[in-house]
């Protein structure tokens, strides 16, 4: 909503508050201004100038030379207008000025005669388009005045962000009476009296069909309407608010819906067949009207109309039909002021694809009480205007009148409610300043009389609302609730994402977020087959673009995204990670299963950005995934990964987006709760990356039913531990991690843990085999063991290696 | 010789304390332990002319001295080798450190963290929602029936009819309070979605949404609450301001606005010349909301309040265009 500053004192005086004081106390009452414009600031600097002699110029017929009084001096000016004389009192814009159209004045020679500054026309300073001479100003006035002072137009725009419950201030006068809650002058009424209409003897009539669509329909005529211009102070105000003037009528019901927030509508009455309006929806066959603005918009049953005695005229409260409109003919007008219901407004307005002013206005609400006195206002001013005479009476017809909604206010619930101590009289004093009617009904209780305009307070605590922004909500104290304790319940997906990301963070990762929605391609790209579960998606009906379009199945595509983006950027060696929730089909539609997944990438340079200085130059493989994975299983107190969970690497399923080569799936039981390895290359090809990729993905609800081990303190050994290493030939094919958990399974006494330290091929290595080496600690709880113990025990693992593993000795190495 | 052997170990051992850097290692490998000509060497040699029932016990104690030296020889060895800063005048203490770097968590996430442990240490439960909602939490149970005009407020995205990605993190409002009673108190941080894209919106970010209830909770708990916790969030007191705004879940409803914390209130770019920077919306509970989960208004009263964790986040740390959160350049994430 926007006004200027005059429109508003029209209403209100406001004498000694500033422009930007109004705006900060509107804001600090709800009616948030977003800006304080004044208005011809660009005329700031050209004065009022006194012309004293004319003569003519030495060297050109047209032009004259002036000797002008700027106020402080005299200037020589050349002029080219024909209306210069001496003694007239016009506007000049002196050297340094820049005019509204960009012309710089500066002091010059005319064709050898020196000026010193410029006269004006009304168009050179965008006042109007009159260009037949100079400026005529009042032959009284004092050279040296700023322009806009000496024609009154000093002006500022104001303009509110107006929240959707405050109709009443979508108008001049509902923000004057908001202003009446700061300024002390007294609030002017829209008009001084109201011409009651009868509906007797008018020459049309008008039926309500629909009144739970139409509560009030009131309509005049005017005859012997002259259309032309409206007058230029009209115009200025109309621009003002961005609105652009069409013709005296237009403007008019323009000016007056600005002003009183009552939307009107002009029809050209001799187009109007019958003599009658009739408000309905359409009938069979009414499948279209043209708009003014040329549309041909589709009618459906649902809409309310407008008609005349035949056929639809206006689209009700929304906009009106090109056949009825007000044309540079038109003679005798109807001018329609209306209440019509919100909702089917804001439907129609929507289904037609139209906001305008008038719908703006009824989809929130209008006063029903307003139409006869914006009426009114507008005959008052087309006859002012446009020399109109208006038909005496008019009608009026109010299926929809109501009393006056009548509130109990309990003053002890006010101060509860608020946190703050005010008394009866001063809640009914607020209450009063913005034009509630208030008494008291006892010693703590208000009875408020709601006024009509105010549709947006029902019930106690909206007029507790009203208290608290008169008061002001920076005059309401400030406290801390007074609570019971309690241990609020964690959510324990929260803190294991929590610690899952920690974890990450510590290996090195980069925390990612992508958004929630993606390209439907990402599917393709992935690879994923028809009946993938992951290709059932959840599809948005209104997405920005194709791109973001679909509700992410995985969070792998979003990563690799980032990677290629990191990689253009010459950012290569890439550690990202992602926790974000996926959405899957849930059977019986509704609401997707929203799972929260772990997915994390490793690309380019194992130790990327570490100092060169230590650590060698080498390319991130797969272990560098895995081992991320297992410390952050590991972090989750998901202690000995591989035999809680099966780590399958020959699984009878890889992931479509992994390289068969290099995949990994994990599994809880038989439930696949996550996967690892290689990106594809056919993916990494769809995503434009041209460096490998190794992943794991998460399913970390799932991880959820994981069991987990709490910390649990083991005794610090008292007894030294035995080591002795193994090293081993065996068949290439034979996983090193088998043998591991061979020496494991054999649960030999004091066997306390085995590790890998090298795993060689090649020579003198037989071909289609390696050497592995084992590294096995021995340890009792009781005792320091002896070497015939340890050797005993050693031997039987060896041993057994040998049958199960088809192993034998590595040559020059001991067992 | 015996004394001679004494010597060198006792010469050799502190040389060797004093090597710095891979020449002078060299230079003590070549004199005291070098094939030809090598102080050890020599003694060794000479071990043929000594008495013979001497030999066996000097030759193992040359042997054990030629072993012990051999070995403080490599722990050298590998000590300098492990520092590369030898140089002529020591080791180069300005190089830099050695370390495996690490990653950060996403400048949102931290600031999301950061909110809901700020409201957690004031004894407020953390809960999450789903993102996908249906129609009915995320308006109508908010007193926000189909054709209300605040509708226009939220740009949705719909999946179907009822269903949609929420607009804001208050569906969790009606959801918390329809399956627990008073007292509570509940932070719900999460993403929220909106038709929405341009240099100050992306369609997605991030919400913390609060709301305590309990009998007696007034709007001056609301300020005090907010108070607290925005010069918390902010490390420092700043100026606040509640302003009255419009929530059709709220009654009545605030919006919050700190002193610019660019200009410090003076007016610049950012708060748009106002000095002052809109951080979250809140309000008293509309009656509505709490009758349509079964609460009596009269009994119970409670706040709830909303706000943007990439804003705040922009605020705290001066990123200046939203868009950058979601395109997870490295060279945006090391810096937070």
């Amino acid at each position: 909503m926007k006004f200027t500053l005059s429109w508003l004192n029209q209403f209100i005086a406001t004498d000694g508050l500033t422009a930007a004081q109004i705006a900060d106390n509107l804001t600090m009452l709800g009616l948030e201004v977003d800006s304080v414009i004044p208005l011809f600031a660009d005329l700031e600097e050209v004065l009022t100038a006194k012309v004293k002699t004319v003569e003519k110029h030495p060297d050109a017929d047209k032009l004259t030379v002036c000797a002008v009084d700027t106020g402080t001096e005299t200037v020589q000016v050349v002029c080219g207008a024909p209306n210069v004389r001496p003694g007239m009192v016009t506007a000049i814009a002196l050297p340094g000025i820049k005019l509204p159209d960009g012309t710089k004045i500066k002091k010059s020679k005319v064709r050898g005669v020196v000026s010193a500054g410029m006269l004006c026309s009304a168009r050179e300073l965008g006042l109007s388009n009159d260009h037949q001479g100079l400026m005529e100003l009042d032959g009284q006035l004092a050279a040296g005045m700023p322009l806009i002072d000496a024609l009154g137009m000093r002006d500022t725009m104001i303009e509110v962000d107006l929240t959707p419950n405050r109709s009443d201030c979508a108008s001049v006068r509902g923000i004057a009476r908001e202003v009446g809650s700061f300024a002390p002058a007294a609030l002017k009424p829209l008009v001084d009296s109201v011409t009651p209409l009868t509906g007797r003897d008018t020459g049309f009539e008008v039926v309500i069909v629909e009144p739970d669509l139409c509560p009030r329909y009131a309509a005049r005529k005017l005859t012997n309407v002259t259309i032309g211009p409206s007058p230029l102070w009209m115009q200025q105000r109309l621009a003002a608010v961005g609105m652009r003037p069409i013709n005296n009528i237009v403007d008019i019901s323009n000016y007056v819906m600005l002003e009183s927030g009552q939307p009107m509508h002009a029809f050209d009455f001799d187009t109007l067949h019958g003599l009658a309006i009739v408000v309905r929806r359409p009938r069979a066959g009414e499948t279209s009207l043209t708009t003014l603005d040329g549309s041909v918009r589709q009618l459906d049953a649902e809409m309310l109309l407008i008609c005349d005695a035949e056929r639809p005229v206006a689209v009700a409260g929304v906009m009106g039909g090109l056949d009825t409109e007000i044309t540079e003919s038109t003679t005798t007008i109807l001018l329609e002021s209306a209440c019509f219901n919100p909702i089917s407004i804001r439907r129609t307005a929507r289904k037609l694809g139209i906001s305008s002013e008038a719908s703006y206005r009824f989809e929130r609400g209008v006063d029903r009480n307003l139409a006869d006195s914006a009426l009114e206002r507008a005959v008052n001013l087309i006859v002012e205007l446009a020399g109109a005479q208006a038909d005496p009476d008019g009608v009026d017809v109010y299926p929809g009148k109501m009393p006056l909604l009548l509130l109990h206010l309990r003053v002890g619930r006010v101060c509860d409610l608020l946190g703050a101590e005010l008394s009866r009289d001063q809640i009914a004093q607020h209450l009063t300043s913005i034009e509630f009617k208030v008494r008291p009904l006892d010693a703590t209780t208000l009875e408020v009389e709601v006024p009509s305009f105010r549709i947006d307070v029902e019930r106690e605590i909206d007029l507790i609302e009203e208290v608290a922004r008169l008061v002001g909500y920076n005059a309401i104290p400030t406290s801390q609730p007074v609570i019971r304790m309690d241990s609020p319940k964690q959510d324990p997906l929260r803190s294991l994402r929590q610690k899952a990301a920690q974890a990450m963070v510590a290996q090195g990762f980069f925390e990612a977020i992508n958004y929630s929605f993606v390209a439907e391609s990402h599917l393709d790209l992935c690879r994923l087959a028809e009946d993938d579960p992951r290709r059932k998606v959840t599809r948005l009906i209104n997405p920005l673009s194709e791109e973001l379009s679909i509700m992410r199945s995985l969070l792998l595509p979003g990563l690799l995204e980032n990677v290629r983006r990191n990689i253009n950027f010459q950012q290569p060696d890439i550690r990202l990670f992602e926790t974000g929730k996926i959405f899957l089909h849930k059977q019986g539609g509704g609401q997707p299963e929203e799972r929260l997944h772990l997915c994390a990438m490793i690309s380019g340079r194992r130790y990327g950005e570490a100092e060169p200085l230590y650590f060698a130059t080498q390319e991130a493989d797969f272990f560098d995934v895995k081992g991320a994975l297992t410390n952050l299983l590991s972090a989750l107190r998901i202690a000995g990964a591989e035999e809680t969970l099966v780590f399958d690497s020959q699984p009878q399923q890889v992931q479509p987006y992994c390289d068969p080569t290099c995949a990994v799936v994990i599994r809880n039981g038989e439930l696949v709760i996550g996967s690892l390895g290689k990106v594809h290359p056919e993916t990494l090809k769809g995503f434009g990356i041209k460096q490998a990729v190794y992943f794991f993905e998460m399913d970390l609800d799932a991880l959820l039913d994981v069991d987990r081990k709490s910390p649990c303190f083991a005794a610090l050994p008292k007894y030294p531990a035995v080591k002795r290493d193994i090293s081993l030939v065996v068949p290439d094919a034979v996983p090193a991690g088998d043998l591991l958990r061979a020496i494991q399974a054999q649960q030999q006494k004091y066997l306390e843990s085995v590790e890998i330290f090298d795993v060689y091929r090649g020579k003198p290595i037989q071909g289609g085999h390696k050497s592995v080496a084992l590294s096995v600690t021995y340890r009792s709880a009781t005792a320091t063991l002896d070497d015939q113990s340890v050797d005993k025990i050693h031997g039987k693992i060896v041993n057994t290696l040998m049958t199960e593993f088809n192993a034998r000795y590595r040559e020059g190495a001991e067992a | 010789m015996e004394q001679e052997l004494l010597k060198l170990k006792q010469e050799a051992e502190e040389a060797l304390a004093h090597v710095a850097g891979t020449d002078q290692l060299e230079a003590f490998r070549v004199k005291f332990l070098g094939r030809k000509g090598g102080l050890l060497t020599g003694i060794l040699r000479q071990l043929g002319q000594v008495a013979p029932e001497d030999r066996p016990r000097l030759g193992q104690m040359a042997n054990d001295i030629k072993l012990s030296l051999e070995t403080s020889f490599d722990d050298r060895k590998a000590l300098l080798s492990a520092t590369v800063g030898e140089g002529v005048g020591g080791t180069d203490y300005s190089l830099p450190g050695r370390y495996l770097p690490f990653g950060k968590l996403h400048p949102v996430t931290q600031v999301m963290e950061e909110i809901c442990s700020i409201f957690e240490g004031l004894g407020f439960a953390v809960a999450e929602g789903p993102d996908v909602e249906t129609d009915h939490y995320n308006f109508e149970a908010l007193n926000i029936p189909k054709h209300h005009p605040a509708r226009d407020m939220h740009d949705t995205f719909y999946v179907t009819d009822s269903t949609l990605l929420r607009t804001h993190t208050s569906p969790m409002q009606a959801r918390i309070m329809e399956r627990q009673d008073p007292p509570l108190r509940y932070v719900v941080p999460g993403k929220v979605y909106r038709c929405d894209s341009d240099i100050t919106h992306t369609p997605m970010f991030h919400q913390v949404e609060g709301l305590l209830v309990d009998r007696q909770v007034s709007f001056a708990d609301l300020k005090g609450v907010l108070t607290s916790f925005t010069h918390k969030i902010f490390e420092r007191e700043l100026p606040l301001r509640f302003r009255p705004s419009y929530f059709p879940f709220t009654e009545p409803s605030a919006e919050v606005d700190v002193a610019c914390v660019i200009c410090g209130g003076n007016g610049c770019r950012v708060c748009k010349r106002t000095g002052w920077l809109e951080i979250l919306g809140s309000g008293l509970i509309d009656p509505e909301v709490l009758k349509m989960v079964g609460y009596d208004p009269d009994t119970y009263s409670g706040f709830a309040f909303g706000l943007g964790v990439e804003r705040i986040a922009m605020l705290k740390y001066g990123i200046d265009d939203i868009r950058m959160y979601y395109e997870n350049d490295l060279r945006f994430l090391c810096q937070f």
